[in-house]
């Protein structure tokens, strides 16, 4: 197989679902802008030498529809030669099209690939516009279309993960957060483009548009003042709004490059994806799935948890990621963990959460000068996936 | 000139204030709310819009978030527009009605009119909401031309639910405003109106005072406490359950002082002025500012345990202590409980031998004495008075009526013999043989006017049809103890229900068959409505459940199956009969009630709407065609062509969840939002009005060349919609949101309303629909915890979640 190293990985902003700054903005627009901004940054890049884009979205369905994978590089105004594919696996989708992007060009089968992910939770909500349950597997197997909120609450009551700790944990995600953005440390962010309905004078709407520079969902809080809260999925439960992650659009892009390539073309290597692994769990605990998939992917690359330097844990809820951390034994890591927050600050845009854990990974390995770096996270129907990027 | 009311101000925004303009929104009336600016403004907020709207906006909010609503739908507040009388004083030269409702004083009211006289446009109509204030001293300098634009219009509190409009001419009203007023009020605003003169508190609140001042004298005097004098001027008098305290408690206790002033200040002629002096420890409740709800204790008060349990308090007057409330009673009063009627309640408490029943029949007949002294100082006839006291207190009965009820004479002689003072005018009215104040003679009401020493015939509104009226006036054609049908004359027909809560039972069901035999072979229309009194009353609260609970516990489920057919087939009966029927539903309309409206050709609602079908709560569902009726109101109202390419989930899931979490509407234009009533259903917002509004339907339907609808299969959901439910029910469950049982309800509701095993967007027979309704109700009738859920609901009136 041959070396595929990461010459580049970026994100947009994440904003919050409905209320954000990007709730006129259509999810083609926020891809088709990460992708050109990410060649546009490589240096001796330039869009003709693409093969193949892996695009990550959950709901690919609506505005995220009709074959955005190819939709979408085009938007990019890549020429007509390099393909796409739009890539499912709800909430590892991201990941999982970086893994398809490495693989592709491991296997010679391309030079440089982009993997990326997307989602608009504004546009194309979870569950998606359609949602059909099989009407007689839905009557035997109903936890397989769960609800998630309901998982967290299982993961908090099965395996005792109180109140007071997810919500101390939701605080510090928030607390991380705004001291990185005030500290200008989300340096793999690209300022977005975001457009929005104005009305005119004269009463016709026209599209503006405007730059956005930071996550829109991070907030001011305190375990305190998140104890308030109702729960938000169960009668009597521990889930609130407050510890769980945040609904969210946003987009994100990595560019993977052979060793050849980036010889030929002097494309400076940053990273490589060293290993990546799947796992599937219960699905009415779905959030456990951290749990499982690190100590694989732990496995697969003869590494253990006192050689990564950066976790990037996907917080879908505090519940399960707080259970998957003290059952890895990396509570002692707690300072590797999330390092500028997760998404209960910085949100959860399904597809797009790998593509963007990704580029938040490497630029933390590189801020904490560390070598390798996790990036995992528990996916609907009861998975979990996780990969390992050393930083080069 | 035809006048027309397209704007309106209301000035003043505290709660009447806001509830002026929720009614006047609601009944499509551009608003414009006005308050002052605030007083405290610091330097940098006096140029701020915001800050300078503070106080007007803070009214507007407290009236869109009131409890119950004031609204009848969050969607009319658009029309309504805020603004303060400083900057917005100019947006009155464009009102056609201009209402003020500021504080009660007369030289902050005179100030405003000044200002108001200023902007107004010539003819634009103005007036005031005072309570108390003599409208004369108000208008005093005012314009010739605003005195004739200028009246007393007094709204109730609530605005929306209760039903008086006391309107006040001065002296030279043009009589062109007053009936417009009148019209307007009665029609768009829904209201009763009463025409009362120039006296201090008009009419309700002058009687209704001093009925609550007399009453917490005669209390202390008598030794009474405030529990017991609750327990006998409650529902066994016909009066609201609040009785005299809680009622107060509602109100607030500074608004009762207030107006009791006001009286004994403005009426020094009163013979009962003294009642108005309040005893002592209502001055010391009022020093210690205890109000009642708005200052969480007045005469009763409610604690919270740790536990979040509530403990009640009840005000013992001779200590000014709160002690536990415990349950008051007296034997006439137990006695009354188990009598159907009205009147025989009150013949059994005022008849009453223990201390309750005569302390009853000392108060009424103290209001006897008051409410006939007043005629003619405060209204011409007893008819305002009664109805005063209906509409703007909800007593079932005026005093006059109340009097009627236990006998006229009989109370004279007893009154007599007790040595009170017997009005003149009663002396005189029974001395010629008169011995009723109200007769009912070939369908017509008579009162008795004092002023002729003679009956004459109530007066009655053109839009309204009385059922009463016509069955007095041998218009009954068929009758039966649950149902009558009735000919409302020009060849339309009333069936009208009158069982208890008018719940459905056999007979009802077989008298609505009759009906449409006998229409289809006389008559020209059919209205299925009727005049069952209460706030907000029942058009019918659904099926009759004891019937069905028997049925269950002697497991006859054959002649259940065998009475929803016969439910099912008369319901389809009134959809597809060669003539039009029309339901006139008001209140609550439950269950049964609203399956049988949904089967309706059209429905024309009372704008107080308490409509659901809410089954599930007793384990059951709607099996009268009310599964059926309620999609296809959603599925019908797409253009045809289009309803079989619809994401149809977007219409299941609403229908369902309707039957699924036994929805209720808080108004007619909810029940529109819920998609009870569709487009072609028209909403009513004068109940006295309802008959007449539905007879008038019924009669355009046959003059518009009435067309009977075809029967067509119905596009339903099928078992996609049944996955969706699984899931989401599964996920509710797992929230405990839901009991096992209410899951398994649910399931099989969704399993009925999504057409049953057949794949979406099939057309399927309105008879399997039906067939799937019936069969589901059977199958839980046989259910353990569906006869548990009956049997707790006709034990305690509340359901049991199992």
């Amino acid at each position: 197989m041959r070396d595929a190293y990461i010459i580049q990985s970026v994100r947009t902003p994440g904003c919050k679902q409905n209320k954000g700054l990007y709730n006129q903005t259509r999810p083609e627009e926020l891809i088709a802008f990460i992708m050109k901004a990410a060649v546009e940054r490589t240096k001796n890049l330039k869009p003709e030498h693409l093969d193949d884009v892996m695009l990550g979205c959950a709901f690919p369905e609506a505005e995220q529809g009709l074959n955005l994978g190819r939709i979408a590089p085009k938007m990019a105004g890549f020429p007509d030669k390099v393909s796409g594919a739009t890539v499912n696996r709800f909430c590892a989708s991201g990941l999982e099209a970086i893994a398809l992007a490495s693989i592709r060009v491991q296997m010679g089968w391309a030079d440089v690939t982009i993997g990326a992910g997307v989602e608009s939770m504004t546009f194309v909500p979870m569950g998606g516009h359609v949602p059909r349950p099989h009407p007689e597997f839905s009557r035997t197997n109903p936890d397989m279309y769960i609800s998630m909120g309901i998982t967290a609450e299982n993961v908090a009551s099965r395996y005792n993960v109180t109140r007071e700790d997810q919500d101390k944990f939701a605080a510090d995600s928030q607390a991380k957060a705004t001291k990185a953005r005030d500290n200008g440390l989300f340096t793999e962010i690209v300022p977005t483009p975001a457009v929005k309905y104005v009305k005119q004078a004269d009463g016709t709407y026209k599209k503006e548009q405007f730059i956005v520079q930071h996550d829109d969902g991070i907030r001011a809080t305190t375990a305190e003042g998140l104890a308030k809260l109702r729960p938000a999925f169960a009668a009597g439960g521990s889930v609130t709004a407050g510890n769980s992650s945040q609904t969210t659009d946003g987009a994100a892009a990595t560019i993977i490059a052979s060793k050849e390539k980036c010889a030929e073309l002097g494309l400076e290597p940053i990273a490589r994806l060293v290993s990546y692994s799947t796992i599937g769990c219960k699905s009415d605990e779905m959030g456990v799935g951290p749990r499982y998939a690190i100590p694989k992917v732990l496995e697969q690359a003869g590494l253990t948890i006192d050689d990564i330097d950066i976790y990037e844990i996907n917080e879908a809820f505090a519940s399960q990621a707080l259970y998957s951390i003290r059952e890895l034994g990396i509570e002692k890591y707690m300072d590797r963990i999330n390092i500028h927050g997760g998404a209960i600050a910085l949100g959860h845009p399904l597809g797009c959460t790998g593509a963007k854990l990704t580029a938040t990974c490497i630029a933390n390995l590189k801020a904490v000068n560390g070598k390798y770096g996790i990036v995992s996270m528990c996916i609907g129907g009861g998975m979990g996936a996780a990969a390992i990027f050393e930083r080069l | 000139m035809i006048r027309k009311i397209r704007k309106a101000a209301v000035i003043g925004s505290g709660i009447m204030g806001g509830g002026i303009a929720a009614i006047l929104a609601g009944a499509g009336v551009k608003v414009q709310l006005l308050d002052i600016v605030p007083f405290d403004l610091k330097e940098e907020e006096k140029n701020n819009p915001a800050a300078r709207n503070r106080i007007v906006k803070a009214g507007f909010d407290a009236a869109l978030g009131a409890m119950p609503a004031l609204f009848y739908s969050p969607k009319d507040a658009g029309l309504v527009s805020i603004g303060n009388l400083e900057d917005d004083i100019q947006t009155l030269s464009e009102c056609d009605w201009i209402v003020e409702v500021v504080v009660e004083n007369l030289k902050i009211k005179k100030e405003l009119f000044t200002k108001i006289e200023k902007v107004r446009k010539p003819g634009s109509i103005v007036t005031s909401n005072t309570s108390g204030i003599p409208l004369k001293d108000i208008s005093e300098g005012f314009s010739k031309e605003m005195k004739q634009h200028f009246m007393g219009t007094h709204f109730f509190n609530p605005v929306r639910y209760m039903h008086l409009l006391e309107l006040i001419p001065g002296a030279e009203t043009l009589s062109e405003v007053m009936d417009f007023i009148a019209a307007f009020g009665e029609k768009n605003l829904g209201k009763g109106i009463v025409w009362a003169k120039d006296t201090p508190n008009f009419v309700g609140n002058r009687i209704g005072i001093q009925g609550i001042g007399a009453i917490a004298k005669a209390m202390i005097e008598d030794g009474l406490t405030i529990p017991e004098v609750d327990a006998i001027f409650g529902n066994a008098l016909g009066r609201p359950k609040t009785a005299i305290f809680k009622t107060v408690d509602l109100v607030g206790l500074d608004t009762v002082i207030h107006v009791c002033k006001n009286s004994y200040e403005r009426c020094p002629e009163d013979e009962q002025r003294e009642a108005l002096i309040l005893p002592e420890f209502i001055d010391k409740m009022a020093e210690k500012k205890w109000f009642g709800n708005k200052t969480r204790g007045g005469f009763y008060k409610t604690d919270l345990t740790p536990e979040w349990k509530k403990l009640r308090k009840v005000l013992n007057p001779s200590t000014m202590e709160y002690e536990d409330l415990v349950k008051a009673s007296f034997p006439c009063i137990d006695e009354s409980k188990k009598k159907a009627t009205l009147k025989e309640k009150i013949d059994c408490v005022l008849n009453g031998e223990d201390k309750g029943g005569k302390f009853a029949w000392k108060m009424a007949a103290n209001s006897f004495q008051y409410a006939a002294n007043r005629v003619p100082e405060i209204s011409d006839t007893i008819i305002e008075i009664d109805n005063s006291m209906k509409w703007g207190y909800n007593f079932e009965m005026g005093p006059f009526e109340l009097w009627d009820a236990y006998g006229v004479k009989k109370a004279v002689e007893r009154m007599k013999k007790e040595g009170m003072a017997v009005p003149a005018n009663v002396v005189a009215m029974l001395e010629k043989g008169n011995t009723c104040f109200y007769k009912l003679e070939n369908g017509i009401k008579y009162f008795y006017d004092f002023a002729l020493s003679a009956y004459k015939a109530v007066p009655v509104s053109k839009n309204k049809v009385s059922i009463a009226a016509a069955k007095g006036n041998n218009k009954t054609v068929l009758a039966n103890k649950s149902a009558s049908l009735v000919d409302i004359g020009d060849d339309v027909f009333c069936v009208e229900f009158h069982t208890k809560m008018n719940a459905i039972n056999a007979e009802i069901v077989d008298t609505i068959g009759e009906a449409l035999d006998y229409v289809d072979k006389n008559g020209c229309g059919l209205v299925i409505g009727n005049e069952a009194g209460g706030m907000p009353g029942a058009f019918s609260a659904g099926a009759d459940l004891s019937f069905v609970s028997k049925l269950c516990h002697d497991k006859k489920f054959a002649e259940i199956e065998a009475f929803l057919k016969k439910a099912q087939d008369g319901i389809q009966r009134t959809k597809y009969a060669s003539f039009p029927v029309v339901a006139a539903p008001y209140g609550m309309v439950l269950g049964g009630g609203c399956e049988t409206c949904l089967g309706a050709d059209r429905i024309v609602a009372h704008s107080e709407l308490y409509m659901g079908l809410v089954e599930i709560g007793v384990g059951l569902l709607p099996a009268g065609g009310g599964c059926m009726n309620l999609w296809k109101k959603f599925i019908t109202a797409l253009p045809a062509k289009t309803a079989g390419d619809n994401n149809l989930a977007k219409f299941f899931v609403p229908a369902f969840m309707n039957v699924a979490m036994a929805a209720i509407s808080m108004s007619a234009a909810q029940a529109r939002e819920n998609g009870y009533l569709g487009q072609a259903d028209r909403i009513v917002y004068n109940r006295d009005n309802l008959i007449g509004e539905a007879k008038k339907e019924v009669l355009k339907m046959v003059d518009d060349g009435y067309a009977p609808p075809a029967k067509q299969p119905l596009i339903v959901m099928g078992d996609a919609g049944q996955g969706m439910v699984n899931t989401e029910i599964f996920n509710m469950l797992n929230g405990k949101f839901l009991s096992e049982y209410d899951a398994f309800l649910a399931k099989r509701i969704a399993f009925v309303m999504s057409g049953g095993e057949v794949r979406a967007g099939s057309a399927v027979d309105e008879d399997t629909i039906l067939k799937l309704e019936r069969d589901a109700f059977v199958d839980l009738c046989k259910e353990e915890k569906t006869m548990a859920r009956i049997d707790h609901m006709l034990k305690t009136g509340k359901p049991l979640r199992n």
